[in-house]
């Protein structure tokens, strides 16, 4: 019996119990639903990931005021240790050196208003973060100098409040005062997404934060990445010494090293997708064993047609055959239902916006092929024992069975 | 072509031995028409078994054109079922999911034939019921359903056509139709072996055997 002949017969048998069919495949359905639909959602938020960290700078250190409960007194980073870093005679490893203060702020045009994070930054910033300017300009030191009251806004701000216009030149209202906008940014996307405002520091130390001299973080680039624990040292004892923090006291300052955090948020997402894996491949036994189950019931009730199939010369590899041939179909059948499912469900949650964050679920090739290949194997495997029951029934007793 | 030596198929129910068939033999030649007739456990059935390389005697040798079955495996068998013999059983035993067309072509599947479709037809209009070829069994009468599974026994041209009590679910005017059929086809040459319990329809016959317990206790001529 050609392949083409067990197939078509194990597409009649799956047919002919439309309600069985579905029902026993329903285990891979689903099984193989939630795995596609996990592991595209897992590949979306790696490459959202992969294009925040690109974004921020992955070879930056990020330098914030400590919240461990432990440090008694703190004392906040201000523009002058900012300023301190600079010094190349205490710290020759640093290259850059980027404070910024941000706080959340309601700003409107027109009728139009957004809730963003509005930070204050020097020019500076954009060594170290990939802003690219889409229209006017970005901020200059003369407007950190000056305090001067500009904005430039993130692409999805400049896009809700202004629309198609032009947003350059425009007036900008904001906690009380106004704000000139000199500049649009382009799409970023990533984690932050695009909804925010940029002002130099100055003005937002003494329009939105309450005047001082205090910044909330400062981002300093080593000159050459070989120089990064350098950079933490020198970071470390400038900070101490201006702090006044006694030998033997902790700091009240914490580096974040970014590939440091990026290690470790791939490690969580390695454990998150052997997770997956697992549950996928629970589903995928159990569903496994669903098909095996209804196979088995299926070899009872068709006694008597593998009878008559030997009867008339079937042989042992026929009947073992037609069997799997007929669990793996079943099988092959509910992976593609999952597959369809599982593409339909990602489509859905493209279109949907989760705040902010735009992670778009990847269904990629070597998914498909081996959720395919995946559902085949499994029918196969849960086949066998059935097949085997089949092939080996005596012909005599199968047709005297009722 | 045929010929049973001391054939003896013994049945063993835990303590108690059954003798199935004791020490049969018998020949037969090439285009005979025989019925097997006695009464009911008297082994007709498990002779037919044997003769269609289902079942296996206990002792005695089997050989059929020329070969003997003995030695074969059960794919042989199987192999042999499907070239050299045909089958027609009391209950039809036609896959009941499958087309009249689809049943009579299975064989055909089995021995990796081509142009089974137009085979499988004209195997249906040999045998007059060209026009209910993509009719359920469900849906044909059990005269239909008889004939379909004679064109399906035919299909592969075998030597020896096995009928157990081919009309014992027909009426009488179904069942004299049927006999026609096969008498018609023994007159082409194929051999045919048919158990009944009834002497009008082992009268169509050339040959009668009866066996009694086993044992054949007479075989004549008509
Ligand atoms: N599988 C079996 N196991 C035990 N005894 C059997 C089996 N098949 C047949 N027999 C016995 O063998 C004898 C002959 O049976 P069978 O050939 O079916 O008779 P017939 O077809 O003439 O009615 C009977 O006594 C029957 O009970
Ligand atoms: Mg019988």
């Amino acid at each position: 019996m050609s392949l083409w002949e067990s197939l078509k017969s194990a597409w009649q048998a799956i047919f002919s119990n439309k309600t069985r069919s579905f029902l026993t495949m329903l285990g891979i359905v689903i099984g193989v639903c939630a795995v596609v639909l996990l592991v595209s959602l897992g590949q979306g938020f790696q490459a959202s990931m992969t294009t925040t960290f690109n974004n921020m700078g992955a070879s930056a250190l990020y330098i914030s005021t400590s919240t461990d409960k432990a440090v008694t007194s703190v004392r906040p980073l201000t523009l002058d240790d900012a300023e301190a870093l600079q010094d190349k005679t205490v710290a020759p490893s640093i290259s850059v050196v980027s404070p910024t203060l941000s706080s959340r702020v309601t700003v409107q045009y027109g009728n139009n208003s957004a809730n963003v994070q509005a930070t204050g930054v020097k020019p500076v910033i954009t060594e170290i973060r990939n802003y690219q300017v889409d229209q006017g300009r970005f901020i200059t030191d003369q407007d950190v100098t000056a305090r001067s009251n500009i904005i430039v806004l993130g692409y999805q701000t400049a896009t809700v409040l202004c629309g198609t216009d032009n947003p350059v030149g425009k007036s900008v209202r904001g906690q009380g005062s106004k704000y000139q906008v000199v500049g649009t940014l382009q799409k970023m996307g990533g984690f932050g997404g695009d909804s925010y405002i940029l002002m130099p520091l100055t003005t937002m130390q003494s329009k939105l934060t309450g005047g001082g001299n205090n910044v909330q973080q400062i981002a300093v680039k080593a000159v050459s990445s070989d120089l990064v624990d350098s950079v933490i040292s020198e970071v470390t004892s400038v900070l101490r010494n201006r702090h006044y923090i006694r030998t033997g006291a902790a700091d009240d300052f914490t580096i974040t090293d970014m590939r440091e955090t990026l290690a470790s948020m791939q490690a969580t997402l390695a454990g998150f997708s052997l997770f997956m894996g697992a549950v996928g491949a629970i589903s995928l036994i159990v569903g496994g064993i669903g098909i095996m189950n209804i196979m088995l019931v299926s070899v009872t009730e068709r006694t008597r047609e593998i009878g008559i199939r030997k009867a008339i010369g079937a042989k042992r590899r026929d009947i073992l055959l037609q069997f799997l041939i007929e669990a793996a179909a079943l099988s092959l059948t509910g992976g593609l239902v999952g597959l369809g499912l599982a593409m339909l469900g990602a489509m859905l949650m493209g279109n949907i916006s989760l705040g902010n964050t735009t992670v778009t679920p990847v269904i990629s090739a070597g998914i498909v092929f081996i959720a395919l290949g995946v559902s085949i194997g499994t029918g196969l495997v849960s086949g066998t024992y059935p097949a085997f029951r089949a092939a080996r029934l005596d012909p005599i007793e199968s047709l005297r069975h009722e | 072509m045929i010929e049973l030596k001391n054939i003896s198929k013994i049945y063993d129910i835990g303590d108690v031995k059954v003798a199935a068939l004791n020490n049969v033999s018998f020949t037969c030649e090439k285009g005979e028409f025989i019925s097997i007739m006695g009464h009911s456990g008297s082994g007709k059935s498990t002779m037919m078994n044997i003769l269609g390389c289902l079942d296996r005697p206990t002792s005695g040798s089997y050989i059929i054109d020329s070969v003997d079955v003995a030695g074969m495996t059960d794919d042989e068998l199987a192999a042999m079922r499907n070239r050299k013999l045909g089958f027609v059983f009391q209950s039809y035993n036609l896959l009941p999911k499958l087309t009249a067309i689809a049943n009579v072509e299975l064989p055909l599947i089995y021995s990796g034939n081509n142009h089974r479709r137009q085979r499988a037809l004209a195997a249906l209009e040999a045998v007059g019921i060209g026009k209910r070829a993509s009719h359920k069994p469900s849906e044909m009468s059990g005269g239909e359903q008889q004939r379909v599974a004679i064109a399906r026994a035919l299909i592969n041209d075998p030597l020896v056509i096995l009928a157990d009590e081919p009309t014992g679910n027909l009426d009488t005017q179904m069942s004299h139709n049927i006999m026609s059929l096969l008498v018609e086809q023994s007159k082409k040459g194929i051999t045919i072996i048919v158990v009944t319990h009834e002497e009008d329809i082992a009268a169509y016959t050339q040959r009668t055997i009866y066996l009694r317990d086993g044992i054949i206790i007479e075989d004549k001529k008509r």
